[in-house]
């Protein structure tokens, strides 16, 4: 068994835990054009989330993030509505087609059971989060205070450090998801969650880093770390493993699984119970 | 489950890094939180400063301990830095070191026939299996030129990497029978499971990548994979336990 905690010996002995479900708030779905993936469709993600006690997936489809957002923000759609209890989507905005995103922001109110914010991958797109590509989606989630949960990676010009500080002051209403934490930059990550309140650190490929999580509760606190996976790329077992791992609290991991996302998703999901 | 570890280092890297493990105790420590029963373990000396001073640190510092196995660094000897294939084999039974281990990149030399062909021939041989990192020393075209050099090495391919290396590791594993991965860094949904059903549970061995990954990662990952018990089993300590006592030091 790893660690000793009650939170512990649950996923251990079940790979899941009744008291403390799962939301993963960085997923993706279908197959990928660079990467074997053995549970890429719908039904076999829902499958690993039923294993693992992942209550709900916030998640864009890969296809969205490529070449065609119009096809993958379908797939998403169709997705979430075939499993509206335990699915949520992330509308993906491609600035290099801004037609497109237009689109999809004119009818993105059409979606309230699906969407609860919008997805940027600044880093593939290859045009960074302040660019003024992006500035109509920008201000469209900050207007109505979305989440945005956008690629972060340490040292990018694209989405790295200094490019998330600009564009965190100026849309404070957004909440804003640092997928993968600003990766590699670990203190600068803390310092952007302690600067500005809507921030948040999402833990997709922070996992396997081991002494992060400690450092970013004991720099940000836990209130403010959510977790993902990537899935289907990265198993949700070895993110709770590595949650176990670590030198943290069984509050604190509360905290991450789900009163965060919780709270987070409360507005956008019916019915949500917060704990 | 016993968790047999092959992919574990202690010591301390040159850059700090976020949560360092100094010495055989500390690592024993973290095993006994996690339990992990036993590890197959080298010392960051053997990388970052010399495989010589790195590799009787380790034999020195694992004796105390039965439930570390060492893992040693070898280079290229035409300087005869090393003692003969035969006369280091006999070294290393004699200090329970159970593996080989080459950092080519990081040590600027090339694994294969011409700079270490003695070595691996004799290690062919005698069945002592070579460990490779892709997060340190090795990356794929190497490796597939060593292994076409040497078809029969046994050869535990580790740190793959989070990106699913199916693509590269799966032409290994169908053609060279004596090729085995580590889990550290696999943290595909499925793969275990999916590398279980297309060539069995003998070709997988149980790695954390500790100390830079948590130790608990893996286990909970293989824990709860869907594939029978006994698969289970081989993979968390009885492969990597089965290819040490295979070899013939």
């Amino acid at each position: 068994m790893i660690g000793r905690s009650d939170l512990s010996r649950e996923f251990w002995e079940h790979g899941r835990s009744a008291s403390c479900p799962i939301y993963d708030m960085h997923g993706h779905m279908g197959p990928h054009e660079s990467i074997y993936m053995p549970r890429g469709d719908t039904a076999d993600m829902i499958h690993t989330m039923d294993e693992c006690g992942v209550r709900m997936l916030v998640f864009s489809h890969h296809v969205a993030l490529a070449s065609s957002p119009k096809l993958g923000n379908h797939l998403a759609v169709q997705a979430v509505r075939r499993y509206p209890d335990r699915l949520r989507a992330y509308c993906s905005i491609n600035p290099n087609y801004p037609e497109q995103a237009q689109v999809d922001l004119e009818t993105f109110d059409e979606y309230a059971d699906v969407y609860v914010g919008l997805k940027f991958l600044s880093d593939y797109h290859g045009i960074a989060l302040t660019d003024e590509a992006y500035r109509p989606a920008w201000e469209f989630a900050d207007e109505r205070e979305l989440l945005v949960l956008a690629h972060t990676w340490g040292g990018s010009r694209y989405d790295g450090e200094a490019v998330v500080r600009e564009v965190a002051e100026r849309y404070p209403h957004v909440k804003f998801l640092l997928g993968h934490s600003c990766h590699g930059e670990w203190d600068a990550a803390v310092q952007l969650a302690r600067d500005f309140p809507h921030v948040y650190l999402e833990l997709t490929a922070v996992f396997d880093d081991r002494g992060v999580l400690e450092k970013f509760v004991q720099g940000a606190g836990s209130e403010r770390m959510l977790f993902g996976t990537d899935l289907p790329w990265f198993d949700p077992h070895h993110a709770v493993g590595a949650l176990l791992s670590a030198d943290i609290s069984d509050e604190d991991r509360h905290n991450i699984c789900h009163r965060n996302a919780e709270r987070l998703l409360a507005p956008f999901v019916d019915g949500l119970e917060v704990t | 489950m016993l968790f047999f570890d092959c992919n574990v280092f202690y010591g301390l890297p040159t850059k700090r890094p976020l949560a360092p493990v100094a010495t055989a105790e500390e690592l024993l420590a973290e095993m006994d939180r996690a339990g992990v029963e036993k590890a197959l373990v080298w010392h960051i000396l053997q990388h970052g400063a010399s495989p010589q001073i790195g590799n009787q640190v380790l034999a020195d510092e694992i004796r105390p301990h039965p439930r570390l196995v060492g893992c040693w660094a070898v280079q290229p000897n035409q300087a005869r830095e090393f003692p003969p294939p035969r006369a280091l084999f006999r070294q290393m039974k004699a200090q329970r070191i159970a593996a080989l281990r080459v950092f080519p990149s990081a040590h600027r030399f090339l694994a294969n026939a011409v700079s270490m062909g003695d070595l691996f021939e004799q290690m062919v041989a005698c069945r002592v299996p070579l460990f490779v990192s892709l997060r340190r020393g090795m990356d794929w075209p190497d490796i597939y030129a060593l292994l076409a050099e040497f078809p029969d090495l046994t050869c535990a391919i580790c740190d793959h990497g989070c990106w699913g290396m199916d693509r590269m590791f799966r032409p290994l594993l169908e053609r060279y029978p004596n090729v085995y991965v580590d889990t550290a860094q696999y943290l595909l949904d499925g793969g275990i499971e999916a590398l279980v059903a297309d060539y069995g549970a003998g070709r997988l061995l149980f790695g954390s990548g500790f100390p830079e990954s948590y130790l608990g990662g893996m286990m909970m990952a293989l824990k709860h994979a869907r594939i029978p018990d006994e698969a289970k089993e081989a993979i968390a300590g009885g492969n990597l336990a089965r290819i040490i006592e295979e070899a013939q030091l």
